[in-house]
C-alpha cells in the first residue's frame, strides 16, 4: 500500500512539472505582457517601456524567467503581480481562495444533502408526480445558464423585494444568492444520477434476493439499493472536489465576488504571468490530490478494486 | 463663456494685492502685462461646505474593475484615478471644464520663453501623516520621475525639464532643457507624495499604504472588493462634507444598474449599458451627466500592409461604413460621429474644417476603382491577383464592440471588400499592432494627452510606442515637435488644426464615433455641478458633495 502510494505521489509531482512548465510557455506564448495594460493610455515611449519591461524582468530570455520563477515557487514565494504590484501573489491568492472555497464548500454540502435524498425518492416513486417535478426542476437546473439564474434571482430579491444586497458580501445575507445557485446546478446534477444509479440498483439480483427474504422496502432500499448505487456518485463528488477552487467564475463574475476565478479570469486577459502560473499551479496540485483521495476512497468502500 | 473674459473675470476676482504682487513680479521676470493675464488660469473659490450641506454618510460609487494600486504614478486606469485623486493633490490640477486650477501652488508663473516655471505653494497645508507640506515634497516627487532607474510610468512627462530647485520652502522653480506647451497640464498635474515617508517606505510598499494632502485619506483596501477612503480633517480647502468615500468593484453592468436603482449605490463610475443609461436619463430624481468621451472609437489599420497602405483603400472604407446606423444599432444613439482625431468636448483645440467622410457606397466603389481593384469572383475585389481582403482582430470577449465589427464587415463586403474577424486578448493586440504584426482592430484610444492636453505624439510619431496604424507623415513629424515648443495657445491651435486636417485626409485609421460617456447620480448625493464637459473627472471633486 504505500509503494503504491508513494509511486502515486511521485506520478503527481511529475504531473504538475509538466504543467507548470506547460502553463509557462504558453502564457509567454502569448504576444504582448503586462506593461502594456499597465501603462494603459499613458503618454509613454518605447524606451520607457523598455525601462519598465526591464525593471520587471521581463526582458530576460524566457528559460531564465522560468527558472527564477520556479525555484521561488519551491521555496514557497509566489511572486509579484506586475499588475497588483504592492501585494505579494501569496496574499492575492490566499484572499481570493478563502472567498470562492467557502461559497463552494456551503454549496457543496446544501447541495448533497439535498440532491442525494431526492434523487433516492424520485427513483422509489418512479413516473410518480413528484418524480416528474424533480427530472423537470433538475433539467432546468442544468440548463439554466449561471449567471441567468443569477440576475433573475438580483432582480427578484434585491430590486423587488429588497430583502438582499445586489452584490458583494456586506454580511452573510450576501452568501445567499450565490451559494444558491451553484446549489441549483450541482443539485440537478446529483440527483439525477443519484436517481439513475438507484433505478438501476433496484433492478439488480441482490435486490429481488433481499425482496424474497421479506425484508421491508425501507430496509431493502436503505441498506441495499442505496449502498451499492452511492458509488458512481460518490465518484463525481470526488470530481466536483478538484473544481472546489475553480468553479464558480460567472457566479463570482455576477455577483461581484473577489474569488479565485475572478481573479484567474482577470490575470489572463491581462497577461500577469506569475497569478495565472501560481492559479493553475495550485489547482493542479489539488486535481493531483483530490484524484488520490478519490482513489483511496474509492478502494476503502469497494473493495473489488483495492489495488495490491 | 469665452476664454478672455473669463481670464478678464478672474483677474477682477484676485485681491488688489495678490494682483500687483503678480504683475510686479511678471515684469521682473520680463513678461508683458498681457502675457502675464493670458497665464492666469482660474483659481476656483474653494468651497467645501456650503450653507445647505451636511455631514457625515458614506459616498458609494462603483467600478467595473479591481484597483490594482493607490500609488499615483498607477493613476491610468480610471477605477484608480477614482481613489488615487481622493488622497493626493497636485500643483495645479485640470478640473471638469479642462480648466487648469491652482491646489498646492497658491500661484505660478511662466517665463515667456517657456523655460522657466516658478510655483508659490500654498502654506500650512498638512499630508495624512500630520507632516507639513513643503517644497522639498515637490522637488522629490518630480525628481523620483525624472530618475531613470525609477523606470516610472509619468517619467516621459519630466523629459523637458532640466532640474527643480527650491530657492525656499515655498518656492520651486523648475528649468526646462526646452520649452514644453504641455508642462503644465502633464508634469506640474503630477501628484505630489510626501519625500520622506515615500522615500522611506520605498515605491512598492507606498501602492497599498499611500500618503497624501487630498481630502481623503486611506482606510481600508482590498483590491478586488472595494476600497475606502475616510475624511481628512485637516484638508487644506477644509474637511470634505462626507465621512467615508467608498469604491465598490461590481463588473456586471447590469448589476451595477440594480445598486443605483436600490439605493445599494450613489453613482457607477464605468458607464452602464446603454440602454440603462438611457433610462436613468428619462428618470426624475437621477441626476445624468451626459459628456463626450475623450477617446475615438476606431479601427487601426497597418498602413504598411499592402493593401492598407492605399490611402484611396482607406478612405473608401471611411465612405463604405455606415457610422450613424453603427451609432443607432449597436450604441442606441448614444454616440456621435467622429471627424477628426480630437473629440469635439475639446472645444479649444478642435478643428471642424476637415475632410469629411459621408457615407456613400457609391464613392467608396469609385475610390476602389480608381486605385485599380476590380470586382473579382465572389464579390471581393482583386488587383494583379491579389484578393482585397484583410483580417480585423477584435478583443477577446467585448461585447460591445463585437456587433460594431460585424455592420464594418457587411458594409465593407457591400463594395467588394473582405474584412475577416478574429478575437485576441488586448494585451496582444496592443503590443502586436504598433510592429505592424496585425492588419487592423478594433477600440477606443485617445488620440491627444487628456487633460485638455492636445500633444498627439505618444500615438501618432513614427515609432512611437502606441502608434498603433504605424502612421507615418513628414509633415506631422516636423509639426508635432513644433507644437510642443510653442507656448502661445493662439500658434498653438493653428499647428493642432494642420495636424488634424492632415490625419482626416491621411486616414491611417478608420474614425468612427465618440462615445457618450453617461455618469449618474442617484437620490441622495447634492453638491454637484449643473453642468460639465468631462464626466469622468466629476469624480475627483467628491469632497465637495454631501448625502441628503
Amino acid at each position: 500500500m504505500l509503494r503504491y502510494l508513494a509511486s502515486r505521489l511521485m506520478q503527481g509531482a511529475v504531473v504538475i512539472l509538466l504543467v507548470s512548465i506547460g502553463t509557462f510557455s504558453m502564457m509567454h506564448f502569448i504576444p504582448g505582457d503586462p506593461v502594456d495594460l499597465m501603462v494603459g493610455e499613458a503618454q509613454v515611449t518605447q524606451e520607457q517601456l523598455d525601462m519598465i519591461r526591464r525593471k520587471w524582468g521581463l526582458d530576460r530570455p524566457v528559460h531564465e524567467q522560468y527558472l527564477a520563477w520556479a525555484s521561488n515557487m519551491a521555496r514557497g514565494d509566489f511572486g509579484q503581480s506586475v499588475i497588483r504590484t504592492g501585494v505579494p501573489v501569496r496574499t492575492m491568492i490566499g484572499e481570493a481562495a478563502v472567498v470562492t472555497a467557502k461559497l463552494n464548500l456551503l454549496a457543496f454540502f446544501i447541495s448533497i444533502a439535498i440532491a442525494l435524498p431526492m434523487g433516492i425518492a424520485a427513483a422509489v416513486r418512479r413516473y410518480s408526480g413528484f418524480d416528474y417535478a424533480i427530472m423537470v426542476s433538475s433539467t432546468l437546473g442544468l440548463a439554466l445558464p449561471n449567471f441567468w439564474i443569477g440576475l433573475m434571482l438580483i432582480v427578484l430579491f434585491s430590486l423587488l423585494l429588497g430583502w438582499l444586497p445586489p452584490f458583494g458580501l456586506p454580511s452573510w445575507k450576501g452568501y445567499i444568492m450565490p451559494v444558491a445557485v451553484i446549489v441549483a446546478n450541482q443539485t440537478a446534477l446529483l440527483a439525477r444520477m443519484m436517481r439513475a444509479s438507484t433505478i438501476e440498483g433496484m433492478g439488480e439480483d441482490y435486490v429481488r434476493t433481499a425482496r424474497a427474504k421479506g425484508l421491508v422496502e425501507r430496509v431493502v432500499v436503505s441498506r441495499h439499493v442505496v449502498r451499492n448505487a452511492l458509488l458512481p456518485v460518490v465518484t463525481v463528488i470526488g470530481y466536483r472536489i478538484s473544481f472546489l477552487l475553480s468553479g464558480t467564475i460567472v457566479i463570482e463574475n455576477v455577483f461581484a465576488l473577489p474569488g479565485l476565478g475572478q481573479l484567474f479570469i482577470e490575470s489572463v486577459n491581462r497577461v500577469d504571468y506569475q497569478v495565472v502560473q501560481a492559479i493553475v499551479l495550485l489547482l493542479s496540485v489539488l486535481v493531483v490530490l483530490g484524484n488520490l483521495i478519490t482513489d483511496m476512497f474509492y478502494g476503502y468502500i469497494d473493495p473489488r478494486i483495492r489495488i495490491g | 463663456m469665452s476664454r478672455e473674459r473669463d481670464l478678464d473675470q478672474v483677474l477682477r476676482e484676485l485681491s488688489p494685492s495678490t494682483r500687483r504682487e503678480f504683475l510686479k513680479r511678471a515684469a521682473a521676470m520680463g513678461i508683458t502685462a498681457a502675457a502675464a493675464q493670458a497665464m492666469i488660469i482660474k483659481n476656483p473659490t474653494i468651497v467645501t461646505a456650503g450653507p445647505s450641506a451636511k455631514r457625515g454618510g458614506t459616498i458609494r460609487i462603483l467600478s467595473h474593475q479591481e484597483v490594482a494600486s493607490l500609488s499615483p504614478d498607477d493613476i491610468g486606469p480610471t477605477m484608480q484615478w477614482n481613489m488615487i485623486t481622493q488622497i493626493h493633490n497636485a500643483l495645479v490640477e485640470v478640473n471638469d471644464n479642462f480648466v487648469i486650477e491652482r491646489v498646492l501652488a497658491s500661484n505660478y508663473l511662466a517665463s515667456k520663453d517657456g523655460l522657466l516655471y516658478t510655483f508659490t505653494l500654498r502654506q500650512g497645508v498638512k499630508f495624512h501623516d500630520g507632516s507639513d507640506f513643503t517644497a522639498a515634497d515637490v522637488k522629490y516627487t518630480f525628481e523620483y520621475h525624472m530618475n531613470p532607474d525609477n523606470a516610472t510610468i509619468q517619467g516621459v512627462l519630466f523629459k523637458a525639464v532640466d532640474k527643480v530647485e527650491t530657492p525656499d520652502k515655498y518656492t520651486v522653480v523648475v528649468k526646462m532643457k526646452e520649452p514644453n506647451a504641455a508642462f503644465l497640464r502633464q508634469a506640474a498635474t503630477v501628484f505630489i507624495v510626501p519625500a520622506r515617508y515615500h522615500g522611506r517606505i520605498g515605491e512598492k510598499a507606498y501602492k497599498a499604504a499611500p500618503i497624501g494632502t487630498g481630502p481623503f485619506k486611506l482606510k481600508e483596501w482590498r483590491p478586488a472588493e472595494f476600497t475606502v477612503v475616510e475624511a481628512f480633517d485637516q484638508h487644506f480647502r477644509g474637511r470634505p462634507n462626507a465621512d467615508f468615500f467608498r469604491q465598490d468593484v461590481v463588473p456586471d453592468p447590469s448589476v451595477r444598474a440594480i445598486a443605483l436603482r436600490t439605493g445599494t449605490s450613489d453613482s457607477s463610475a464605468w458607464p452602464l449599458l446603454s440602454e440603462d443609461n438611457l433610462r436613468f436619463e428619462a428618470e426624475p430624481g437621477y441626476t445624468v451627466f451626459r459628456t463626450s468621451s475623450l477617446a475615438v472609437n476606431h479601427f487601426p489599420l497597418n498602413n504598411d500592409h499592402p493593401i492598407l497602405s492605399d490611402k484611396r483603400v482607406r478612405q473608401a472604407m471611411m465612405h463604405a461604413i455606415d457610422r450613424q446606423r453603427m451609432i443607432d444599432d449597436v450604441f442606441r444613439g448614444t454616440a456621435v460621429i467622429a471627424h477628426s482625431i480630437f473629440p469635439p468636448a475639446l472645444q479649444y483645440w478642435y478643428e471642424k474644417g476637415v475632410k469629411q467622410y459621408p457615407y456613400s457606397p457609391d464613392r467608396a466603389r469609385a475610390l476602389l476603382e480608381e486605385a485599380g481593384w476590380r470586382m473579382g469572383p465572389g464579390g471581393v475585389r482583386v488587383k494583379d491577383g491579389t484578393r482585397l481582403s484583410f483580417t480585423c482582430a477584435v478583443i477577446t470577449g467585448d461585447r460591445a464592440r463585437r456587433p460594431q465589427a460585424e455592420i464594418a464587415q457587411q458594409d465593407l463586403a457591400g463594395v467588394g471588400i473582405e474584412m475577416r474577424i478574429v478575437e485576441r486578448p488586448v494585451a496582444t493586440i496592443l503590443s502586436q499592432l504598433p510592429k505592424g504584426e496585425l492588419d487592423a482592430s478594433l477600440f477606443n484610444w485617445t488620440y491627444n494627452a487628456g487633460g485638455g492636453e492636445p500633444d498627439p505624439s505618444a500615438t501618432l510619431r513614427v515609432g512611437a510606442a502606441r502608434n498603433f496604424s504605424r502612421f507615418k507623415n513628414q509633415r506631422v513629424e516636423e509639426l508635432l515637435p513644433a507644437g510642443l515648443r510653442e507656448v502661445d495657445p493662439a500658434k498653438r491651435k493653428k499647428i493642432y488644426s494642420e495636424v488634424q486636417k492632415i490625419v482626416a485626409e491621411e486616414v491611417p485609421f478608420l474614425h468612427i464615433m465618440y462615445w457618450d460617456w453617461f455618469i449618474i447620480f442617484g437620490r441622495r448625493i447634492k453638491g454637484l455641478p449643473t453642468s460639465t464637459q468631462s464626466g469622468s473627472t466629476l469624480i475627483r471633486d467628491a469632497y465637495k458633495w454631501w448625502i441628503e
